[in-house]
């Protein structure tokens, strides 16, 4: 309850200083005139194409990413010779600021929408690299030592332990990921493009409309919003091995069990 | 029943000699308990005689198969690392399923070994929900689902609490008579040694350990262990191995004064 009550009230203060001239209404714009022009992007249907366009290439880049990273990390973990080349190479692609490379992908492939699959790409892939590499190498040794002792093999260590061991991890990356994912898109439209949420922000701030830049941020953030809700799903199905993911342990029947053994 | 001999054992990491010449046999069918003072390479014997380490001489060669073949070797440590991510059934039927065994077959004979060790019903559980003693009584049926024929055990219930860990040791006692088990633990309870085993073997203070003495465990199976507690000869036996641990740790150096 304590935080609708503090975000209307927020907003009403926002509000309040934006109408009285406190802060300029064209700088600051009041939630209200934010909300009109939210109303007439989704209800005019003019934004729909463009944030289309902007999810797609966002999605193809971290869908590429995870599979290129996943992979690569994969390999990575298991094969030391590789983790030798591939480790130092992803360590120094980590340093680099790579939004910065989104001018070289628009004239390496032009200002359509492969260049902002590319750097929404780059961002997710090198960080999910990391997630797949450290998760596999940090892997707990003694259930790797249970399975061998089982008699278990590769096939069964990576079924049985580096998967979901990995899986846990990898879903804790996968929100930072999809955040990358649209600032790849976003900032490579900013740079160059003719469609997307990224062009009308260009758009927007070229003719100084401080009410539309708010109205398209907080689009991108429903969606990224969005996003993480089906992603928590997600890890209440695959991580439901964990306490705080099922809060009610099945019943167990107490026919059966002898008392004297119910530590 | 298959037995277990190890004939001049050494096991070094680099220069540092852990294991010097160390034999120790292990009758079928018997339960052999060795005790010694911390660090004195027990473990390491152990995960030898696994197939973990790889041994710098000696051997060890088992009774009983045919040509002497390795025969299928249950490992218990002192963690129970189950597998967070698997039910109580499917930990269990994982030995069965990496032996080939078809899923449904597996999963049917996991409920039936969590029966025996006295958790039906909890076989949707997964660790995080099961207590340190039902653990436990999960990675004993994981270890003994598999049909091993020799069962290795390093401090198992060294984290028990002593009711909890009297129940399991019982039970466990149960089963390996029930499933002619030969079993050899490893522990630094001297207790717990002589209450279970029928010999008790009692190894130098490390580096280059080796077996000093073994002493014969006389009370009858089935045992009792509280009924065995009591038994005068025990008092007798308990003292004798502690005298010799003793005299261990002192040439150990530390713990002299002790």
């Amino acid at each position: 309850m304590r935080r609708p009550v503090a975000l209307l009230l927020g907003l009403s203060l926002w509000e309040g200083a934006s109408r009285s001239g406190w802060v300029h209404p064209s700088l600051v714009p009041p939630p209200t005139t934010v909300a009109r022009v939210l109303a007439e992007l989704v209800v005019g249907g003019q934004i729909w194409p463009h944030l289309r366009v902007t999810v797609a290439e966002a999605l193809g880049g971290l869908g590429l990413g995870i599979a290129l990273g996943a992979v690569l990390g994969l390999i990575a973990a298991l094969l030391r010779p590789v983790a030798e080349v591939l480790e130092p190479a992803m360590a120094l692609l980590n340093a680099v600021p790579r939004v910065i490379l989104a001018p070289l992908f628009v004239i390496w492939l032009g200002i359509g929408v492969a260049s902002k699959v590319a750097l929404s790409f780059l961002l997710v892939m090198v960080m999910v690299f990391f997630a797949v590499y450290t998760g596999i190498r940090e892997v707990d040794p003694r259930l790797v030592e249970r399975v061998r002792t089982l008699g278990g093999g590769p096939s069964h260590l990576v079924r049985e332990v580096y998967v979901p061991s990995v899986t846990a991890w990898f879903l804790s990356t996968l929100k930072v990921a999809v955040g990358f994912a649209f600032t790849g898109a976003v900032v490579g439209e900013f740079v160059a493009a003719s469609r997307g949420v990224g062009y009308i922000l260009s758009f927007a701030q070229s003719t100084y409309n401080a009410p539309l830049v708010v109205a398209l941020i907080l689009l991108v953030v429903a969606i990224i919003l969005a996003l993480f809700a089906l992603f928590e799903r997600l890890e209440r199905i695959w991580l439901r091995w964990k306490p705080e993911y099922r809060p009610t342990p099945p019943r167990a029947l107490p026919s059966g069990v002898d008392k004297a053994k119910g530590e | 029943m298959t037995g277990l001999e190890v004939r001049d054992l050494t096991v070094a990491y680099g220069a540092h000699l852990v294991l010097a010449g160390l034999s120790l046999e292990v009758p079928p069918g018997a339960f052999v308990g060795l005790v010694g003072p911390s660090g004195c390479g027990k473990s390491t014997l152990l995960r030898c005689l696994a197939g973990l380490v790889r041994p710098s001489g000696g051997q060890v060669a088992y009774t009983g198969t045919p040509d002497g073949a390795r025969p299928s070797v249950g490992i218990l440590f002192q963690e129970d690392a189950l597998l967070p991510w698997r039910t109580a059934r499917e930990n269990v039927a994982l030995g069965l399923r990496i032996q080939g065994m078809p899923a449904r077959r597996a999963a049917a004979e996991a409920g039936a070994w969590l029966r025996r060790v006295g958790l039906a019903g909890f076989e949707e559980h997964y660790p995080a929900e099961l207590s340190g003693g039902m653990k436990k009584r999960v990675a004993l049926a994981q270890v003994l689902a598999p049909r091993p024929r020799v069962l290795l055990m390093d401090e198992p219930f060294a984290n028990l609490d002593a009711i909890v860990r009297h129940l399991v040791e019982s039970d466990l006692l149960a089963l390996a008579v029930e499933e002619g088990l030969t079993v050899l633990l490893v522990t630094h309870d001297l207790e717990e040694a002589l209450l279970l085993s029928d010999r008790a073997a009692v190894m130098s203070a490390g580096p280059a350990a080796r077996i000093v003495r073994v002493y014969d465990v006389p009370f009858p199976r089935p045992r009792d262990l509280m009924a065995v507690r009591a038994e005068p000869e025990f008092g007798r036996l308990l003292r004798a191995v502690w005298e010799d641990l003793r005299r261990q740790v002192a040439r150990q150096g530390w713990g002299a004064r002790a």
